[in-house]
């Protein structure tokens, strides 16, 4: 029984992840109908800055860091978005390339890690150390403080595409950008809060999931490809359709490593992920226009 | 574009002739030249491996315009087919080519079934996502239980060479550089002949006005089968002429730099643009040579400038000279 249940919460810690990080890819889609294949790195960046900053402030309280660092995750997005996606923005079939792009700044950062900080996988401090008991089974605070902080996040998301003028002009961008642009909306602003903010998500994922992978160029990339089949098996631009995939791959993927080996989540995932297109071709909630 | 409309194309046709002509000439004498060096060699033998790579990815990507990206995948299954035929059978690796391209036209098929309902981006996800699944079916073909099938992580090696004319082409780069240059170009008359035949006329249309296409009867999904297909059938060949070319193949043909590089030389090269591909091809690769000896930062150099070259290159390489030989054009008369 117990077994069960740690399995239920590992699935719900690998679902809050996998959320996090296609959230924000599908939030950049929805709102700039961009394929973002830099957010990996996006998530690798968070993880080295967080190990920067805790190696080097060693006094600091974790939250300080933590703010801080999603601080700059957000600064970081907006330039990112300002650099690379703004100037291929203007030339005819971006579509395209701007995934190219995306992919070769990929590149481009991940091996950057690799010249700075070398091969060696890296520790990054847990917010809370030390484990709950709850009657027959236990679970790790950190894992909690996985779960919650992703909810929370979620919530305050929805909270600010809601309520905030930043947040319903991205719904409007996200709705037809040419429109927001006559009612005199400034699109190209309204593009870098979105990178801005999907680069908070995806810093919050790497803050919150690197004490447990360690840290390595790469780290960002095998979560990123799952991140690409939620958003995928989501619906594309729909956040509620992206929660309810996150969470079901997450479960998912956690019994079928428990069942095969980790390995063959992936390709259980893409069966899936055909499967369902095929009865349904814009995902569990795309947008069917 | 005029490139692919019927009324403009003997003009073009014509234009570009010479060009054509000078190319290949080049590619016919350039050993010539090298034929000391195994290095320099090795690199055109490989400019013409990936430009069949690169072209079979343009026909799907530039003129039916379906957002694939599992090509190194079908070069996988190609050259997987090829190599496990050639070490367990030791079937002759000619029959082995042709079987690559069977094995990796059908499973095409295959995927394209499902794959091609869907619109823009799922296709690309999708695809991208079988591709990355690869790996693992690979490792898991290499267990003891099975045989050994696949090699596993470590790969299956010692691959024959091809037999030509009594000639084995064994080490001699210069033998496999000509063989490679004969594959190129009929793959390349292959891809020149669908888009001018009434496949090529049916993407045209798809891509100048799906609705009106689409309401003349023209079916766009039967045609899209047809050439992930045929493109999946090109790219499996290629992939079975690198798998005996290097003599040994493993899961790190799929790695994410390699589909990088190939997405970079289509781009690059002229996305839908005849030709576009092998030209990238040459481009790209020559340029990861020459940064090898940067080590560590090779792949920090690529990337900017895969940003650079996208960012102020956007039609490509055949773009910028069928803008230049319009400019030459206007300024002649």
């Amino acid at each position: 029984m117990s077994t069960y249940i740690e399995l239920l919460i590992s699935g719900l810690v690998l679902g809050s992840i996998y959320a996090l990080m296609s959230v924000g890819l599908t939030l950049i889609y929805g709102i700039t109908k961009v394929l973002n294949y830099a957010q990996g790195s996006l998530f690798t960046l968070t993880a080295y800055l967080a190990f920067v900053f805790f190696s080097n402030f060693v006094s600091m309280n974790y939250f300080v860091v933590f703010f801080i660092t999603l601080a700059l995750m957000a600064v970081i997005g907006f330039v990112f978005e300002k650099i690379f996606i703004r100037p291929v923005r203007r030339l005819p079939g971006w579509d395209f390339t701007v995934i190219i792009v995306t992919l070769g700044t990929a590149l481009l950062i991940d091996n950057l890690f690799l010249v700075i900080f070398g091969p060696l996988q890296k520790t990054l401090p847990r917010a809370f150390e030390g484990s709950l008991v709850l009657g027959a089974f236990r679970i790790t605070k950190h894992n909690l403080f996985i779960i919650v902080a992703a909810l929370l996040t979620i919530v305050i998301l929805d909270r600010f595409l809601s309520k905030t003028r930043v947040g319903m002009s991205m719904r409007a961008v996200a709705q037809s950008s040419e429109g927001a642009r006559i009612v005199g909306l400034d699109v190209d602003k309204v593009f870098g809060y979105s990178f801005a903010t999907a680069g908070v998500l995806a810093g919050i994922a790497g803050i919150l999931l690197t004490p447990r992978t360690l840290i390595y160029p790469l780290v960002g990339w095998p979560v990123f490809q799952k991140g690409l089949v939620v958003m995928v098996f989501g619906g594309l631009g729909s956040i509620k359709g992206t929660l309810y995939a996150a969470f079901i791959l997450g479960m998912v993927e956690i019994i079928i490593s428990y069942v095969f080996g980790a390995r063959w989540a992936l390709p259980v995932f893409i069966i899936i992920l055909i499967v369902v297109l095929v009865f349904r071709p814009k995902g569990l909630a795309g947008r069917w226009q | 574009m005029a490139v692919n409309c019927n009324s403009t194309k003997k003009s073009i046709d014509n234009k570009n002739i010479f060009l054509w002509v000078a190319l290949i000439a080049l590619l016919v004498v350039a050993p010539f030249f090298f034929r000391d060096s195994r290095r320099v060699m090795h690199i055109l033998t490989m400019c013409l491996i990936w430009g069949m790579v690169a072209e079979s990815w343009n026909l799907i990507l530039g003129y039916a315009s379906v957002f694939s990206f599992g090509q190194l995948g079908f070069v996988a299954i190609g050259a997987y087919t090829s190599a496990m035929l050639s070490v367990h059978l030791g079937i002759s690796p000619w029959i082995g080519l042709i079987a690559a391209g069977v094995a990796a036209g059908i499973v095409g098929a295959l995927i394209g079934l499902p794959c091609l309902k869907l619109h823009g981006i799922y296709v690309g996800i999708v695809t991208f996502g079988i591709s990355l699944v690869m790996p693992t079916l690979i490792v898991w073909g290499g267990q003891p239980g099975y045989k050994n099938l696949t090699g596993g992580t470590f790969g299956l090696a010692g691959l024959k060479a091809y037999q030509l004319f009594g000639f084995n082409l064994g080490s001699v780069k210069i033998r496999w550089y000509y063989t490679g240059l004969v594959l190129l170009a009929i793959v390349l008359y292959a891809i020149y002949k669908i888009i001018h035949s009434y496949v090529g006329l049916a993407f045209v249309s798809l891509r100048d006005s799906q609705t009106f296409a689409k309401s003349l009867g023209v079916n766009d999904y039967k045609y899209k089968i047809i050439v992930f297909s045929i493109s999946a059938c090109i790219a499996g060949i290629a992939g079975a002429f690198y798998a005996h070319y290097s003599r040994i193949i493993d899961p790190s043909i799929l790695e994410l730099d390699i589909f990088l590089l190939i997405l970079v030389m289509v781009v690059l090269g002229g996305l839908g643009k005849f030709g576009g591909g092998v030209i990238g091809a040459f481009i790209i690769t020559y340029i990861n040579e020459i940064l090898r000896p940067t080590g560590q930062y090779r792949y920090v150099i690529l990337g900017a400038l895969v940003i650079i070259v996208l960012t102020y290159v956007p039609s490509g390489i055949r773009g910028a000279i069928d803008k230049l030989a319009v400019k030459i054009k206007a300024g002649r008369t």
